[in-house]
Order: C-alpha cells, then sequence, then structure tokens
C-alpha cells in the first residue's frame, strides 16, 4: 500500500527502470523522454504524468538528486551512487530471468 | 450568438472518463473548455477542434510538472486550487498515464485526502448517533444528538461519496 512499495522491495517498475537507467548522465525531464524513446525504438514510452509522478519517487527514495535547477522549468537530474547500485542489482535480476527462460526453451529445442 | 457557456460536472470524482469525453464532443462542435466554474465548467465559442482532455491530481503542482506536460504535446488549459489540472491535446497523443503503478498511485493519493477529510465527519456522525441511543436522562434531548448527528452525515457525503469512488476504481484497477 506504501507509495514507494516496489522500490523498498528493491525492483524497479519498468518506468522507473528506464528513467534511472536515462539518468546514468544528467538530463531533465524531457529529455529523459525522448532518450527513452530513442534507446528503444519508440517501443517504450513514458506519459508526463508517470514520468513526473515517478521522478518524485526516485527522488524521495534518493535513488536521483537534483543535478542542477537554475531554469526551474528544467530541473536536471542525476542518479546517485543508491540509484546505480540498484539499477545494477535489476539489471542483473533481469538477465538472470532471461537466462532462465532461454534454458527452458532450449530443453524443449525452441527458438526464441 | 453566445460567446460562453456553463456546462455542468456530472462529479469528477465519479464520471473521470466520461467528463473528459464529453470536453472532447464539445470541442469537436467547437466549444472549447476554458475553466473551471463552480460545480462545472465554462466553454467559449471558438473553431472546432478534435482534441482529448486528461485529468491529474497534483498538489503544489510547480513549473517543471507543466513543462513536461507541454513537452510530450499536452497543454495545460485549467486547474482546480493548484491540484486537479485538466490538459488538452490533439487526439491521437500518447496518453499522460503509461503504467499502472502511478495511476494506482493517482488515486491513491486523492483517495488519502478526501479519507483525511471525511474521518472527522465520520467520527462525528458515530458518535452523535450513539449518543442519541445512550441518552436517556431527558436532560439533553435526544433530538439534538440526533440533528447533530444527520447534520455530520450530510457533510460526510461530500469528501466520503468520492473515497467510496476511489477505492472502487483502485479495486478495479488492482484486479485487472
Amino acid at each position: 500500500m506504501a507509495r514507494n512499495d516496489t522500490l523498498e522491495m528493491g525492483e524497479l517498475t519498468d518506468t522507473a527502470y528506464y528513467i534511472l537507467l536515462s539518468l546514468v548522465e544528467a538530463k531533465h525531464g524531457y529529455l529523459i523522454m525522448q532518450t527513452i524513446e530513442e534507446m528503444t525504438d519508440q517501443r517504450f514510452s513514458i506519459g508526463p504524468a508517470s514520468m513526473y509522478t515517478t521522478i518524485k519517487k526516485l527522488l524521495a527514495s534518493e535513488l536521483i538528486k537534483l543535478f542542477e535547477d537554475h531554469d526551474p522549468k528544467r530541473k536536471t537530474y542525476i542518479a546517485t551512487e543508491k540509484g546505480i547500485d540498484l539499477l545494477k542489482k535489476e539489471v542483473n535480476r533481469r538477465r538472470e530471468m532471461v537466462i532462465h527462460a532461454e534454458a527452458v526453451f532450449n530443453r524443449k529445442g525452441e527458438q526464441l | 450568438m453566445k460567446k460562453v457557456k456553463y456546462v455542468p460536472s456530472g462529479g469528477l470524482a465519479f464520471y473521470e472518463e466520461k467528463e473528459m469525453l464529453k470536453l472532447g464532443k464539445y470541442a469537436k462542435e467547437g466549444w472549447i473548455l476554458e475553466k473551471f466554474a463552480g460545480l462545472g465548467y465554462s466553454l467559449r465559442k471558438g473553431e472546432p477542434q478534435d482534441i482529448q482532455y486528461s485529468l491529474d491530481y497534483q498538489k503544489d503542482a510547480d513549473e517543471e510538472y507543466f513543462a513536461i506536460f507541454e513537452a510530450a504535446g499536452w497543454s495545460h488549459v485549467c486547474s482546480e486550487g493548484n491540484e486537479i489540472h485538466i490538459f488538452s491535446a490533439p487526439t491521437g497523443t500518447k496518453p499522460i498515464y503509461t503504467d499502472k503503478p502511478t495511476i494506482v498511485e493517482k488515486y491513491e493519493r486523492e483517495k488519502k485526502q478526501m479519507g483525511k477529510t471525511a474521518l472527522p465527519f465520520f467520527i462525528s456522525t458515530v458518535v452523535f448517533w450513539l449518543l442519541s441511543f445512550l441518552t436517556n436522562w431527558g436532560m439533553v434531548p435526544k433530538i439534538l444528538f440526533q440533528v447533530m448527528g444527520l447534520i455530520s452525515l450530510v457533510i460526510l457525503v461530500f469528501p466520503g461519496l468520492p473515497y467510496l469512488s476511489y477505492q472502487y476504481k483502485l479495486l478495479k484497477l488492482r484486479k485487472e
């Protein structure tokens, strides 16, 4: 029920995952959206309300921090050390999930 | 011909999607949403537009909030108490919410707030109702507690029903 549910469990939603990933380098809100769309070949896009809510959530759990706010319309953020650590953990978790699936399909001789 | 008209709202807490579709239909007829007005909206006559409307709840929205919407193609139309915000965008623009956890959070936030407002009236309704049953000593007239209880109940309805509506919405979202 709590606001930070998924973050406290140490798992990132797809939205939080991609935002954190694009904040390995400092960016402002709109550039985050664009970066993610380019990175995923337009397959994954984040609406503005989901973007704003998730940024606030990542800030509150100290996974990202304010980088610069000279222009209040274009605050830039960057991932914190804690954020990078969680991201790496998450990448490994997701990689393992893929390996598990590959093993199952390989055994059945089915192509993925 | 009239330039401005008033359209009553069916209640945003209960019929958010329907209300947004209704405003979109008006826009197609050239009646463009201008602002919240009383218990409804004020529309201004203009060019017919093929646009969609979306509503978001965000307390103390800052410049960054509106800038992110703007950059995604959603123009800010109007707000109520810097908490309820309506945006519009050409039909086909991608939605303002794209994942379930953040949609759930939108209604969690509103539910919590309505709950906070409703709680004191809920308590006073129950207390007055109980008192009206427990008073047998004629000194304090039963009717007084009954009237107070009724007043509390009437006030309770305003935050109480939206609270239940959000609760229902959240239940549906979690089941999906």
